[in-house]
């Protein structure tokens, strides 16, 4: 059996500078051991473990989709220890990785459903770990129709510029990309994400959303959808903690009886309503 | 199962005896202490003592404990796991509340999803000798509150009464029996029996510091947010102690140390106590205050563990109260849950 403490290899094989303030890239992962990949067969939402040999770990959402084989990637923030040493990494070093960790967002529960997801700023990896599995040319069938509502600061904070542009040009994705402030060369949508998702509206009816960013859009987001008549059950987010071990042994991500690392990171408002509120 | 008698001052000749052919962990003095440490060529087991200081919890979980070794190398990084086929070890003569206490670890480590092999090998490898309390050590000792008995076996392989001139050595798992050649062949009579079931119910009634342990649960359930807690915390000074003590408590951390171009992945004891354990990168904590810690602590012992294993994580040894610099008390803060 996989010892759950032991990460698996890899190599960094390529950086990503994902904005203009280059504190978020996007990394690239191949498995030194080709074998390990079929291992580490995830789901999108669930997240790992990133290891830096005498730095430490750091849990991080997984932003690629199972659909993209060969390698694995993570879009990360340089904000402590573990995420400062990985943006000072190289392509070809050897690091690890732990996982993959966590349930998913729920894609039997969204199968056959409309989907909106609503992201806000550096909180969209796992959703577009989602949006690139939905629209999968083997898995689109099996969703109805997909709205994406996702808004950065400005035009340079958002992430995966290159695939926007290419979701953009797609029939079958109603793409609303906003940020909160333009500049000289931005001609896409001004405003904030609830405001946007006021526009845009979309309809409740066998519509599940997917809402995931900061603290401050989540509180703004929320009403708008209530107000749209989407029940609890029908809203999924996913939470943060600080999680180190990963598989609900060490302590520190419990949320009354759960632990996010394993219960979570994904729960709809309805589950969270049971939860204690200390996350 | 098979029982033995054997005469009360053999005892540490067994447990020394046992140390010539295998790791045994025997209650030893250690400075002003008694603690479970390996028996040594040298060591004189000391079975009179009340209880020890420390939980023996870290024969199965160590304060520090190595995960994985990585060393750079010009091909690169190379690691390798840690998980070493544990010796075949005793934990002599421990508390039946500490012996109970490794049932309810067992719950959240050998899960069957996310198996710690670190602590089942070592667990798994190990066969506990309880000795029974016939008279309970301490005043805050409160076992019979949580599912525990004075003289109770859970948690054990065998179990040791002192029955006044004898222990009865009652075998309690195949694993204990399997030992059963150090304990002499002296059969068991019906007074024997009968001795030690009368020594049980005594013990038994003896234990008069009580808490209402199963009635907060439901309390516990509705009572998140009442002022109560902020009333506990005040004194507290985070110090750790209750949960270094505590036979149950199993938060880690874990952390690297590098050496020249070797490392090292650890994980140690940490505490639910501590300002910065739930804190993150952000700046952001869930658990803010000692307040909130204190909350988890309580919670997690007699809501949260019963909400996942259908069992308290408490089993009433009393370290925690007798060692808290400020005196809080855990029977206290639940008594006062009772009556909220």
């Amino acid at each position: 059996m996989q010892n759950p403490y032991i990460p698996y290899p890899v190599v960094v094989d390529k950086i990503i500078t994902e904005v203009d303030t280059k504190d978020i890239k996007t990394f690239r992962f191949k498995f030194v051991n080709p074998e390990d990949e079929q291992k580490y067969a995830y789901i999108p939402g669930q997240f790992g473990e990133l290891s830096i040999f005498g730095k430490g770990e750091s849990p991080i959402g997984i932003a690629s989709s199972p659909t993209q084989k060969g390698y694995v990637e993570f879009t990360v923030q340089k904000a402590g220890v573990v995420t400062t040493a990985l943006h000072e990494m190289e392509e070809g070093e050897v690091m690890g990785i732990r996982g993959p960790l966590g349930n998913s967002w729920p894609l039997e529960f969204l199968e056959g459903k409309n989907i909106v997801i609503v992201g806000g700023g550096f909180a969209f990896t796992t959703l577009r770990s989602l949006i690139n599995y939905a629209i999968h040319e083997d898995n689109r069938k099996r969703f109805g129709n997909i709205t994406v509502i996702y808004g950065a600061r400005n035009p340079g904070l958002l992430l995966y510029k290159d695939e926007l542009i290419e979701w953009g040009k797609r029939t079958d994705l109603n793409l609303n990309v906003t940020v909160d402030k333009g500049d000289a060369t931005w001609k896409g949508r001004e405003g904030f994400v609830p405001t946007v998702c006021k526009e845009v509206a979309p309809s409740k009816e066998n519509a599940v959303a997917v809402i995931c960013g900061p603290p401050i859009m989540i509180r703004f987001t929320l009403p708008v959808f209530f107000e749209l008549g989407f029940s609890k059950e029908n809203i999924i987010t996913s939470l943060e903690m600080r999680m180190k071990c990963g598989i609900g042994k060490c302590g520190r991500c419990n949320v009354g009886s759960k632990y996010v690392c394993k219960d979570g990171p994904v729960f709809s408002l309805a589950e969270l309503d049971k939860l204690t509120p200390e996350y | 199962m098979e029982k033995r008698l054997i005469k009360k001052d053999a005892l540490a000749g067994i447990a020394k005896k046992m140390a010539g052919d295998l790791l045994v962990w025997a209650p030893v003095k250690r400075e002003d202490n008694v603690l479970f440490d390996t028996l040594g060529k040298t060591d004189e087991p000391f079975f009179a003592y009340l209880n020890s200081k420390n939980a023996p919890k870290n024969v199965f979980f160590p304060h520090t404990e190595t995960l994985m070794k990585y060393t750079h190398t010009a091909k690169g990084m190379v690691f390798s796991s840690e998980v070493n086929k544990a010796d075949q070890s005793v934990l002599f003569g421990v508390r039946p509340c500490d012996a109970h206490s490794f049932a309810l670890l067992d719950k959240l480590f050998d899960q069957e999803k996310y198996q710690d092999g670190y602590y089942i090998s070592k667990r798994q490898n190990n066969t506990v000798i309880a000795l029974a309390c016939v008279k309970p050590p301490y005043a805050s000792c409160f076992c019979t509150s949580v599912d525990g008995e004075p003289v109770g076996s859970e948690g054990a392989d065998i179990l040791l009464t002192d029955i006044g001139g004898d222990y009865l050595v009652e075998f309690v798992t195949t694993k204990g029996e399997k030992l059963a050649p150090y304990f002499g062949d002296s059969k068991v009579d019906a007074a024997a029996d009968a001795k030690k079931s009368e020594i049980a119910v005594k013990a038994k009634e003896a234990i008069t510091s009580k808490i209402p342990a199963h009635e907060v649960k439901p309390i516990l359930d509705k009572n998140f947010d009442n002022p109560f807690w902020n009333t506990i915390h005040g004194k507290c000074l985070a110090c750790g102690t209750c949960t270094y003590l505590c036979p149950t408590c199993h938060c880690f951390d874990i952390s690297d140390e590098v050496k020249g171009s070797d490392g090292i992945r650890l994980r140690s004891w940490d505490s639910c106590m501590f300002p910065l354990f739930t804190k993150e990168t952000s700046g952001h904590n869930p658990r803010s205050s000692q307040k909130e810690r204190w909350r988890q602590r309580t919670m997690h012992k007699f809501k949260y563990y019963v909400d996942m294993f259908n069992a308290i994580a408490c089993v009433g040894c009393g370290r925690c109260v007798m060692s808290c610099p400020v005196n809080l008390d855990i029977r206290k803060v639940v008594e006062d849950i009772s009556k909220l």
